[in-house]
C-alpha cells in the first residue's frame, strides 16, 4: 500500500511509502488528492468537462527531505484551492534540499475535504523494514 | 501515552503534570477536567502534546488545557499558553491554521413558535445565502486595495461597506479588528486562496445553527443580555478560511528555517516558534492579526447573509437579529497579567480556547444536535487560566471512524425526528460531526462552571443546522 489512512482524533493521518524520493512524493500527493477529491467520483471524473490540463511549475527548497515533502504538499494544496485543480506531478529535479516539478492540473468544480494544511507533526522520512522510504503525514482538517 | 497516574490532583476540577515529569519541561502542565473525563482524555496523545508546549522558551505559569482538550498536531486543541512578550516566543501552531476561528451569537426578539411553521424555508434560505462547502465562492471577490482594506480593517471595514451595524462592533471581541495587522505581510498565495472566500462558511465543523433558549441558569444576567426563554438565536461558527490557513502555513515554514538562528530546538517541529520580539515573531503577529481581521470580516458578512435570509423568510414579523457577542477561539493576543509580584505583558496563545474576561460572554457550541452554552467569564479566569475558557464539546472520535460507524442519511433522519431541520452539502460531512463523535458538552461546561472560570448563563437547543 503506497499510502494508508490512519486514525487521528480530529484530523487525518496518512502513512506514505515509496521506493525512492520521487515515488514517496508522488504517493503523498496522490494521497492528498484522494482526500481532496469530491465524494463518490474518481479523480478523473471529478474534473470539469471539456477543459484542458494546465501545467504549474514549482520550485521549493527546504532544510531537510521531510520539510521538503511537507512544503511541496502545501504548495500543491495552495495551488489546488486557488485554481480549483487536482494534480499529478512530473519531477524535473528532486534531491534533499530542493524540488523542481511540474504539477499537471485538471480543473474541478468542488473538493471533498477542506484540508487546511499539511503539518510537520509526526513527519519524518525514514527507511522501513522493507527498505522503502516511509513517513506519516498529519493533515489539519 | 500519559496515564492518569502521572497526574496530581490540584482540586476536583484541575489536575497537574508536574515539571518533574519530563526533564525538558519549563513549567508544569495543567488540565481542567473531572475525574471521569480524564479517562477519555488519556486515551489519545493530547496530554503529551501539552507537555511539549510546557517546554517552549519563555512560557509563563502553566501550559493549560481546557476540558474539551483533544489531540491536535503540535499544540493540543483546547490549549492555552502564555509567553513573556519580552523574552518568550510566539508559535503559529499555538494559534492553529484557522486563525480566529470563532463563534458569534445572534438573538432575535421572537419566540421559536413564531418561526416553527417557516423552519424548512428558513433552513433552505440560510443554506442558499451562506455559501458553504469546499470550493464554493462567496458574493465578494477581494483583490488589491480592497483585500488589504479588509485585512487591516476587519469587521469595521465590512460595516463601512454596508454589511452590518455599528452596534455589531460593540459586541465583538476586540471590536472585530486587531490593530497590528499588516496586509503587506500576507503572501499573495494567502490572498489568492481567500479572494472569494469572504462570507463563506467552509466545511468541517463549521456551521450556522438556528436555536432557541431552552434553559436559563442566571435570570438576572440573561435578562441583562436580552435573553428570554424560547427566544430564537443563531450561532455562526467559522474562521479565516483558506487565507488564514495559508498565513499559518507560510509562517510555520519560515519559522522552521529561522529557529536554528535562535538556538531553539523542539520536541515537535510543528511547535515552530521564534522570539516574539524577533523580526519573524513580529511579522507573524502582524500577519496573524490580518488573518484574524479577515475572519471577523467573514463572520460579519455571514451575519449580513443570515439577516438577509431571515428577512426573506419572515419579513417584518421576524424583527431584528442583533449580535449578542463574537468570540475568537484560535488567536494570540497581548494581555497583561500578574506574574508573581509584577505585572507582565504576555502573548496569550489560545488554540481551541475562548477569552473569558470577567463579565464577558463566552460562547460554547455543543456538537451538532446537542445544546450550546452561553457562559460569563469570572474573576478566577484572570487568576488561574490567563482569562481563558473552553471553546466547545471537543472531539473524541476520529472523522474516519465516525464516517465508518455513522451513516449520514440515518443521522439526518434522527435529527429530523428530534425536530431539527438539516441542510447539508454532503451527508458524510454530517456523519463526521455526529454528536457521538464529540464529548458531552454538559460535562465540559460543568467543569468550567465548577472551577469558577466562567459561570453558566443559558443554553440553547438547535432547531435548524446548516453545514457544508
Amino acid at each position: 500500500m503506497p499510502y494508508t489512512i490512519l486514525e487521528h482524533t480530529a484530523d487525518v493521518r496518512l502513512l506514505v511509502e515509496g521506493r525512492s524520493l520521487p515515488e514517496l512524493f508522488s504517493e503523498a500527493l496522490r494521497g492528498m488528492m484522494e482526500l481532496l477529491k469530491p465524494e463518490g467520483v474518481s479523480g478523473e471524473s471529478s474534473a470539469a468537462e471539456g477543459t484542458a490540463e494546465t501545467n504549474r511549475r514549482i520550485a521549493i527548497a527546504s532544510p531537510s527531505a521531510t520539510a521538503l515533502l511537507v512544503d511541496f504538499l502545501n504548495e500543491a494544496l495552495c495551488l489546488a484551492y486557488s485554481h480549483r485543480e487536482m494534480y499529478q506531478v512530473s519531477f524535473e529535479e528532486i534531491s534533499e534540499p530542493r524540488v523542481r516539478a511540474v504539477l499537471r492540473g485538471r480543473p474541478v468544480n468542488s473538493f471533498g475535504e477542506d484540508i487546511k494544511a499539511v503539518t510537520y507533526h509526526e513527519a519524518e522520512i525514514r527507511k522501513n523494514a522493507a527498505g522503502n522510504l516511509e513517513t506519516k503525514l498529519v493533515f489539519d482538517l | 501515552m500519559i496515564a492518569k497516574s502521572n497526574l496530581v490532583k490540584v482540586h476536583d476540577w484541575l489536575w497537574e503534570i508536574p515539571r518533574s515529569h519530563r526533564a525538558d519541561m519549563r513549567v508544569p502542565a495543567r488540565v481542567y477536567a473531572s475525574d471521569h473525563m480524564l479517562d477519555q482524555i488519556t486515551t489519545d496523545r493530547s496530554l503529551e502534546q501539552l507537555v511539549n508546549v510546557a517546554t517552549l522558551p519563555g512560557i509563563v505559569g502553566h501550559a493549560l488545557a481546557m476540558p474539551d482538550i483533544h489531540e491536535g498536531y503540535g499544540f493540543p486543541v483546547g490549549g492555552v499558553a502564555a509567553f513573556d512578550a519580552a523574552d518568550g516566543v510566539i508559535s503559529p501552531g499555538g494559534i492553529g491554521y484557522d486563525i480566529n476561528c470563532g463563534v458569534r451569537l445572534l438573538c432575535s426578539d421572537v419566540p421559536v413558535s413564531a418561526i416553527q411553521p417557516h423552519l424548512s424555508e428558513l433552513g433552505a434560505a440560510l443554506y442558499r445565502e451562506v455559501p458553504s462547502g469546499v470550493g464554493r465562492g462567496g458574493r465578494l471577490v477581494m483583490k488589491g486595495h480592497d483585500m488589504d482594506a479588509v485585512l487591516e480593517g476587519g469587521a469595521p471595514r465590512l460595516v463601512e461597506m454596508g454589511y452590518g451595524e455599528a452596534a455589531d462592533l460593540e459586541r465583538t471581541e476586540s471590536r472585530g479588528k486587531l490593530e497590528p495587522a499588516a496586509a503587506a505581510l500576507v503572501s499573495s498565495h494567502a490572498k489568492d486562496r481567500g479572494r472569494d472566500q469572504l462570507g463563506t462558511m467552509g466545511a468541517g465543523n463549521h456551521f450556522v445553527e438556528v436555536g432557541s433558549v431552552e434553559g436559563i441558569y442566571d435570570a438576572e444576567a440573561a435578562q441583562h443580555l436580552g435573553l428570554f426563554k424560547d427566544q430564537v438565536t443563531v450561532l455562526i461558527h467559522t474562521g479565516s478560511r483558506g487565507l488564514g490557513h495559508q498565513v499559518a502555513t507560510d509562517f510555520i515554514r519560515g519559522m522552521v528555517r529561522a529557529m536554528p538562528r535562535y538556538g531553539i530546538t523542539l520536541p515537535d517541529v510543528e511547535l515552530a516558534c521564534t522570539p516574539f520580539a524577533s523580526n519573524e515573531g513580529q511579522e507573524y503577529f502582524q500577519a496573524m492579526s490580518a488573518g484574524a481581521n479577515f475572519a471577523w470580516a467573514n463572520r460579519q458578512l455571514i451575519t449580513w447573509e443570515v439577516r438577509q435570509a431571515w428577512e426573506q423568510v419572515l419579513g417584518d414579523a421576524g424583527g431584528p437579529l442583533r449580535l449578542l457577542y463574537d468570540v475568537a477561539h484560535n488567536i494570540a493576543k497581548i494581555e497583561e497579567y500578574r506574574v508573581g509580584p509584577v505585572s507582565k505583558r504576555l502573548v496569550i496563545h489560545r488554540k481551541g480556547a475562548t477569552r473569558a474576561f470577567p463579565g464577558q460572554p463566552v460562547l460554547v457550541p455543543g456538537s451538532m444536535g446537542t445544546r450550546s452554552f452561553l457562559l460569563m467569564g469570572g474573576e478566577k479566569a484572570m487568576a488561574e487560566s490567563f482569562g481563558s475558557s473552553c471553546h466547545g464539546a471537543g472531539r473524541r472520535m476520529s472523522r474516519t471512524r465516525a464516517k465508518k460507524e455513522i451513516q449520514g442519511a440515518e443521522l439526518k433522519q434522527r435529527l429530523n425526528a428530534q425536530g431539527i431541520v438539516v441542510n447539508v452539502g454532503k451527508l458524510s460531512a454530517l456523519a463526521e460531526e455526529a454528536p457521538e463523535a464529540y464529548k458531552d458538552v454538559n460535562e465540559v461546561v460543568d467543569v468550567i462552571h465548577q472551577a469558577g472560570i466562567a459561570r453558566k448563563i443559558a443554553h440553547f437547543r438547535p432547531v435548524a443546522v446548516i453545514k457544508g
